[in-house]
């Protein structure tokens, strides 16, 4: 079941329930950001919000917290909104299998209806753009797929890269990007930079729900997120041509926007409520020149709050940051059963894994750290024995209280790399990382007094599954 | 430019300083679609942007608050993010990551 644009998708989430339309009318700030922080406290089947009645627009369609709820997230990549949270990430493991699936290009993209080129290509007049918190430099673009390449391999279609940052709306031609370092996009600029060039962007907005987590998932530099959009979605990602730079862009956006990131300019930016839960800002920052805006009629804004988690962005940024690192630490390691890194997109990692002998789990939380989501990541990993769940926080508290002696389970290691937003680092950039081995040592580490640990009975996931039937026919 | 001696030009007709930096050089980006709703405004040194129709807690000198406020002296010393990195003529070989 896969949706080709962004309306499928809206209309979906109508049918299942999980689209909530508000029309009565809202002030633009702080009615709209304040509905979608409040979104997700009404827990796993909270819907996606859909106003349409704001004040001072006259036709503003603006839809938040689309990929808001585990409910959601289950309906983008067509399972049963029923879905657990742990089942979605084994569901996303088995479809990555299936990559890479070539993209299908197809014509006439709905985005195509309208243009606006040159001086008319005034980004408030597409878009009815809302402020998020309050401490935000301006109005920002937080939900949109920027696609560039590398200028020094175009041709290469794994170097091109489709990936969601940060865009402040500077005026009505002018954007701001922050590429961080650890993320293609920073690459290709500075390949471009270097050769006293601009670098060609599309900014998609509105994109069917799959771009949107291929867009976040940590994918490594030549892999291409198009083609683990097929995978995902068990269908060609429907593509087309964007008019002016010709870059690859998703058929069924909502609105694309092209321009440049101007080479070798910076200008202050933010600050803005970053998806740590944190503000960031007061920095110099690459700025885009915006040449050509192409929209489909009646154009749907798609935008996404973040604030204090749990809101929209951890959602989106879940089981898409849990698979390529499970995969990664798979190749080395097939003792390792589960990863979650589902907290604030992996800066704590947490890996079950069975032990080969004594000293392996060390050996696992250390591959985390080298692993390229680590670099920028996985300030505390936490590795736990394969017969407990990383996705069940209790059980990982169990591990932790009797698994674990500071003795001999705490590695620390000091001055290692980590995204430049990580707030606890000690000079941006820089911070120690903690492994935490909450497993239990095997020979010849034997240290502790374990003894025989108490066991599910065999009995009792059948009877599981019975009470569970017994308690729905109640 | 003296904060002293606010130069108008920018703006169609004398609107408060900016909430952030107090700047009294403040652009009009655009105005609602329902005329004369809100207007959308931003600073032209901090270029803090914001909505007229915003709690006073964002749109206000006088509430806004100290946490978020930015001074000139804040704007001179924000780092460069990326830096921008030397020239390199072209054909000199494959750039470095
Ligand atoms: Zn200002």
């Amino acid at each position: 079941m896969a949706y080709d644009d962004f309306r499928g998708f809206l209309d979906a989430l109508r049918k299942e329930g999980q689209l909530l339309h508000i029309d009565d009318e809202v002030m633009p700030e702080p009615d709209i950001a304040a509905a979608a922080n409040a979104a997700p406290r009404l827990g796993g089947h909270a819907p996606a919000l859909y106003f349409d009645n704001v004040k001072g627009f006259t036709d503003a369609r603006i839809a938040l917290n689309v990929h808001g709820s585990w409910a959601n997230h289950a309906l983008a990549l067509g399972l049963p909104k029923e879905t657990g949270t742990k089942e979605q990430v084994e569901e996303f493991i088995r479809r990555w299998d299936t990559f890479p699936v070539a993209p299908e290009w197809r014509d006439d993209p709905v985005w195509a209806e309208n243009t606006l080129e040159g001086e008319d290509a005034d980004i408030f007049r597409v878009l009815p753009l809302i402020r998020l918190n309050d401490g935000d430099g301006g109005f920002y673009i937080d939900k949109a797929a920027v696609i560039s390449k590398d200028p020094a391999d175009p041709e290469h279609s794994g170097k091109q890269n489709v990936g969601i940052y940060r865009i402040e709306v500077k005026g009505r031609r002018t954007l701001a990007i922050q590429p961080v370092p650890m993320h293609d996009i920073a690459q290709h600029l500075h390949t471009a930079e270097e050769r006293g060039e601009d670098l060609p962007v599309a900014i998609t907005l509105g994109n069917e729900p799959v771009i949107s987590i291929v867009a976040s998932t940590p994918m490594e530099y030549e892999q291409n997120e198009y083609e683990l959009a097929g995978a995902l979605r068990g269908a060609p990602a429907p593509l087309s041509r964007a008019p002016l730079t010709g870059l690859p862009v998703p058929w069924g956006s909502e609105v694309v926007i092209e321009g440049v990131i101007e080479g070798r300019k910076r200008e202050i930016e933010g600050p803005f409520g970053e998806f740590t839960g944190h503000y960031s800002g007061g920095r110099n920052m690459p700025v885009i020149r915006i040449d050509r805006i192409s929209y489909r009629t009646n154009p749907v804004f798609e935008h996404l709050y973040l604030g204090m988690p749990w809101t929209e962005v951890d959602y989106l940024i879940a089981a898409n940051t849990c698979v390529p690192l499970y995969k990664q630490l798979r190749r080395d390691f097939p003792e390792v059963q589960a990863v979650n890194a589902m907290y604030t997109h992996g800066l704590v990692v947490i890996v079950s894994t069975k032990k080969r002998y004594g000293g392996f789990a060390k050996a696992v939380g250390m591959r985390v750290l080298t692993t390229p989501h680590g670099l920028g990541y996985a300030a505390t990993v936490i590795v736990v024995d394969e017969d407990v769940d990383p996705f069940d926080l209790p059980q990982v508290m169990w591990a932790l209280s009797t698994k674990m002696n500071p003795a001999g389970d705490l590695v620390q290691i000091p001055n290692l790399s980590v995204l430049e937003l990580a707030p606890q680092a000690i000079t941006p950039g820089i911070t120690d990382k903690l492994i935490i081995d909450a497993t239990t040592p095997v020979a010849p580490d034997n240290r502790g007094n374990y003894g025989t640990q108490v066991r599910d009975l065999p009995e009792t996931a059948e009877w599981l599954a019975r009470l569970q039937k017994l308690a729905t026919a109640r | 430019m003296s904060d002293t001696t606010p130069p108008r030009a920018a703006s169609p007709r004398p609107v408060s300083p900016c909430p952030r930096c107090a700047h009294e050089t403040i652009e009009h980006i655009t105005g609602s679609p329902v005329p004369g709703v809100w207007e959308v405004l931003q600073c032209a040194r901090c270029l803090y942007m914001w909505r007229t129709s915003e709690p006073a807690r964002r749109t206000r000198r006088d509430a806004y608050p100290e946490e978020f406020m930015l001074t000139p002296e804040d704007i001179g010393a924000a780092p460069e993010v990326p830096a921008v990195p030397p020239l390199r003529g072209p054909g000199a070989g494959p750039a470095t990551r």
